[in-house]
């Protein structure tokens, strides 16, 4: 299942830093075709330096434009890869308590499972079990975990994911 | 550095940075809409061109100051290592890149070099005016007003060798030739360039055109 990337200021500022890119290289090389067909006319003219000086901030523009597109660019997948970090990070958390509690491998695909949201059904679908063994899976799953039900065996490591705290901080 | 959307092996992006993405679908359409649809030395075909131009500056500047796949530096014209990569991926055991591989790399120089040629003879054949003046030009022309021509040296005119002198003919009739032949030259690499990429592509077993596109469908593991 693919996960969007939300839209972020960074991402935004990306999308129209591009667009800025893109104009002001199309407008800069017709600024220098002119420049150059105005040389080759009409020789050196007042207006030829204002057009020349006008094409060469341009030229700049682009240059600084292009840096600042790879500055934000690199934020941008910096808090992708964070954020991925995280995803594998929560996976390890989740894995690591179902060891402690002594789960068997049966019993792990069956937590995961439940933890991504599937229902009994659902579970003895995508393992090809009966629901009753599923069922039974649960039940010996919750009081491993000494937990109640799904919702509290949930919530255990939502708690987890609260205190790790998702922040995406950009590495310079 | 941030190690970014690279596939999990370190082999080229999952997602090309946007500017890549771009310049190629706009350098592709460029060359296909010139070679297929506009009239050649038409106005429309000139204003193609142009936007050509511009978006192939930009790609190239970006491969100066660009994101680290966009960079020259990341994948230097390297002939041997090309014909490496080609022995490898025969025998179906290729190495992986961080960005275009050895064969892609000279693949992508070669399309790009044939674009600046077929570019800079076009701005030869047309005098260099801007797509704007060879608007105007055609159709103060087709008005019925051919003062223009005498007064223009139209170097991309087939009669203007008789009454431009020697040089001038001489050298809008090469760039004329070279123009055409880069252009037919594109167009066949563009053709191995695809096969190249399907082949990779099997090889692989990843979906690369995806890559270049938006999505990373296969690339990402999960
Ligand atoms: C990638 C872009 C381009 C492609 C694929 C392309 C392709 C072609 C082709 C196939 C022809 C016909 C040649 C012939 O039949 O003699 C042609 C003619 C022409 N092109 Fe382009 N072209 C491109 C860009 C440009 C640019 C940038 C310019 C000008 C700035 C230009 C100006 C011309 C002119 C003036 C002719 C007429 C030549 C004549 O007098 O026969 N082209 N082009
Ligand atoms: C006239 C048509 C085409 C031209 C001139 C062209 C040119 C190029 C160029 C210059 C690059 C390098 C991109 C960069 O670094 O900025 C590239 C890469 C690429 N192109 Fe094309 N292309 C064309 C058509 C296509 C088509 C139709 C496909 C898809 C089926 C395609 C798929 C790709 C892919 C996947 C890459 C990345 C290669 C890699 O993994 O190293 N191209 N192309």
């Amino acid at each position: 299942m693919p996960v969007r990337a939300p839209i972020t200021a960074e991402r935004r500022q990306g999308i129209i830093l591009v667009a800025f890119l893109v104009i002001q290289t199309l407008a800069a090389v017709f600024y220098i075709g002119d420049v150059f067909g105005d040389l080759a006319g009409h020789g050196v003219s007042a207006h030829l330096v204002v057009e020349a000086l006008v094409t060469l901030a341009l030229v700049l523009a682009i240059g600084f434009g292009a840096i600042r597109l790879r500055r934000t660019l690199d934020v941008l997948r910096a808090q992708e890869a964070a954020l991925e970090v995280a995803r594998g990070a929560l996976g390890e958390v989740i894995d690591g308590q179902f060891g402690a509690w002594g789960l068997t491998p049966a019993e792990r695909d069956v937590g995961m499972l439940a933890l991504k949201g599937l229902d009994v059904a659902e579970i003895a679908e995508v393992r090809g079990a009966a629901q009753g063994t599923v069922r039974a899976q649960l039940t010996r799953i919750y009081s491993k975990a000494g937990v109640s039900g799904r919702a509290q065996f949930a919530a255990f490591f939502v708690e987890d994911l609260m205190g790790a705290g998702l922040h995406a901080k950009p590495a310079e | 550095m941030p190690a970014p959307l690279m596939s999990p092996a370190g082999g080229p992006p999952a997602l090309w940075d946007p500017i890549i993405r771009l310049s190629h679908w706009a350098l592709a359409i460029v060359v296909l809409v010139n070679a297929v649809l506009t009239r050649g030395g038409s106005a429309l075909h000139v204003w193609v061109g142009w936007i050509g131009l511009g978006v192939l500056a930009l790609r190239l500047i970006w491969g100066l100051v660009g994101t680290r796949e966009a960079r020259f530096s990341s994948f230097p014209p390297q002939p041997l290592a090309a014909l490496r990569h080609l022995g490898e991926l025969a025998r179906g055991t290729p190495r992986q890149y961080g960005s275009h591989n050895p064969a892609g790399a000279m693949m992508v120089y070669a399309l790009w070099g044939a674009m600046a040629v077929v570019m800079a003879t076009g701005l030869v054949m047309t005098g260099g005016k801007t797509p704007v003046q060879v608007s105007q030009t055609q159709s103060v022309i087709e008005s019925g007003d051919w003062t223009t021509l005498a007064i223009d040296d139209e170097s991309g005119d087939d009669d203007s060798e008789t009454d431009a002198g020697g040089k001038q003919g001489g050298l809008a009739h090469l760039a004329e030739e070279l123009h055409e032949v880069a252009a037919n030259l594109i167009l066949f690499l563009a053709f191995l360039h695809v096969a190249g990429v399907f082949v990779e592509s099997r090889v692989m077993r990843k979906n690369l055109t995806a890559a270049m596109l938006t999505g990373r469908s296969d690339n990402r593991g999960a």
